[in-house]
């Protein structure tokens, strides 16, 4: 069968849609169907794969789809819904929401393998201490950042709240 | 400098080549998703700099292409070599790749991830392919500052990749499992156990010309070491599997099957890619298997006969022009 869009090539993508109920169906090359933006079946497959584990979230509405990354903005459930994670921020930010899709996508949530010479910057939660927090709250105050300094604010009521206990 | 297409390698009477690719992030950049073209243009020079201006041997080796500069013949063409993703091509705009001499050391700038280190060298050598991503992943390390959580590993925009951000796969030329039906059996063991096979070249589970690609899928929680022993266990007992099933098959019987195939691609006048494959396929089993005793090598022929291949030598053709220009270039090769 030839590609249903430059009728040169074999088909080797057949896609199927349902908009509304009306279903089309084209037979594409491999050519066409990417410059259609319809990636490697591999590249979709995770992600869509990952969208569905997700799905529960999205029918919900929990609460950490409220919540927002203060780096790139992007909310629990556009991760969700895309299967893409918005920045490295969003891994601090919703640790504990993908902590489970983590476990089942590969059955272990600590990484094992290599470690930089320079683990460097935004994200070492392990080492942060109410210390270091009151020292980025300082100065996102001073630059007068105060959603970010927020966020930070309720860290540190949780970490003194873990240590009070 | 020769492809690795064009050299031989350890064990690539089976194995056609090995692959690391390595996802990685800045920090203080949203992932390529959520970048504007003003970031992935400062992502560009950044991954730049840090390669080129490093005084190491990397330096000498690699170039820095940005993706607008290049012919969309030589565009796909990179598609067919494997230096570039299908997705990488169709959404180039703004987009650039680091590429060494030999085209083995691939670097895609602003891909899924702000950068995928890729190596690729011919037969099995996984360990060597993974000595030299990991060279250059701690350059670009050293010197950019990689998204890093002591408990999550290097940060990806697709949570599948988290951790060690290491895919390691193995493409493998199986066409005796594959026509005994084993190959639904082994796949399905091979699937259970983390790891991804899948068919190249073809729809679904059907190969074209047999080729087979093995990789890991997980990547958390499982050190780099262990996931490429692991793998490397695995494939070589497909290859050794595969090397078995030449004893029980009928000599003669083959060497009919493996002869007609190279009589036709001696004598072809048109050849179409989908038969340029089932035929070098034979031709790569007939010289495994010590049947035909010629020093092409049939996977070069099979990638410099995909038609952007064809196209980036000879210029654009129609389906039919370059089913003419697949014919002689493999009939010149068999001379």
């Amino acid at each position: 069968m030839l590609c249903d869009n430059c009728g040169k090539n074999n088909a080797t993508t057949h896609i199927r849609s349902v908009v509304n109920g009306v279903v089309t169906e084209k037979n594409l090359c491999g050519y066409c169907a990417a410059k259609q933006g319809y990636s490697s079946i591999s590249n979709n497959g995770l992600a869509g794969m990952l969208a569905s584990m997700f799905s529960d979230v999205l029918s919900s509405g929990s609460n950490s789809a409220e919540k927002r990354c203060p780096v790139c903005g992007a909310s629990f459930s556009d991760i969700a819904e895309s299967g893409k994670v918005g920045c490295a921020e969003c891994y601090n930010t919703f640790y504990d929401e993908l902590l489970p899709y983590l476990k089942r996508v590969h059955g272990s949530t600590k990484h094992t393998g290599k470690i930089p010479n320079k683990a460097p910057l935004a994200v070492k939660p392990e080492k942060e201490t109410v210390e270091d927090l009151r020292m980025q709250l300082n100065t996102l105050i001073r630059e007068e950042k105060f959603e970010q300094a927020a966020v930070i604010r309720d860290k540190i009521k949780k970490l003194e709240g873990k240590e009070n206990e | 400098m020769s492809n690795w297409y064009n050299v031989t390698a350890p064990d690539d009477d089976i194995a056609v080549s090995s692959r690391i690719r390595l996802a990685r992030n800045l920090t203080g950049l949203p992932f390529p998703s959520r970048m504007s073209g003003q970031q992935l243009a400062e992502l560009n020079e950044k991954v730049k700099a840090a390669v080129l201006e490093s005084n190491t041997p990397f330096a000498k080796t690699l170039k820095f292409i940005p993706m607008d500069s290049v012919p969309e013949n030589q565009v796909y063409a990179m598609v067919e070599r494997h230096i570039i993703s299908r997705e990488f091509a169709a959404n180039r705009q703004g987009r650039a790749i680091i590429l060494s001499d030999d085209e083995s050391i691939s670097i895609m700038i602003g891909e899924e991830d702000h950068i995928r280190i890729q190596v690729i060298l011919g037969g099995l050598q996984l360990e060597k392919a993974y000595d030299t991503a990991e060279r250059l992943d701690t350059l670009l390390c050293d010197r950019l500052g990689f998204a890093f959580d002591q408990r999550l590993g290097f940060l990806t925009e697709c949570p599948t990749n988290l951790g060690t951000g290491l895919r390691a796969s193995v493409m493998l030329h199986l066409p005796l499992l594959e026509s005994s039906g084993e190959i639904a059996a082994l796949s399905d063991s091979v699937s259970k156990i983390g790891f991804t096979f899948r068919g190249m070249y073809g729809e679904g589970t059907k190969a074209l010309a047999s080729l087979y690609q093995v990789s890991n899928q997980i990547t958390l929680g499982i050190s780099e070491k262990n996931a490429l022993d692991n793998l490397s266990i695995i494939t070589k007992q497909l290859i050794e599997k595969e090397r078995q099933s030449y004893k029980g098959i009928n000599h003669l019987k083959m060497e009919d099957i493996c002869f007609r195939a190279l009589g036709t691609l001696k004598n072809c006048r048109i050849l179409s890619s989908e038969e340029m494959m089932k035929l070098l396929s034979r031709i790569k089993l007939g010289q495994s298997m010590g049947i035909i005793d010629i020093k092409e090598s049939p996977v070069r022929l099979l990638i410099e006969g995909q038609p952007y291949m064809l196209m980036r030598k000879h210029g654009d053709m129609s389906a039919e022009e370059r089913d003419a220009c697949r014919a002689e270039m493999i009939r010149k090769a068999l001379e």
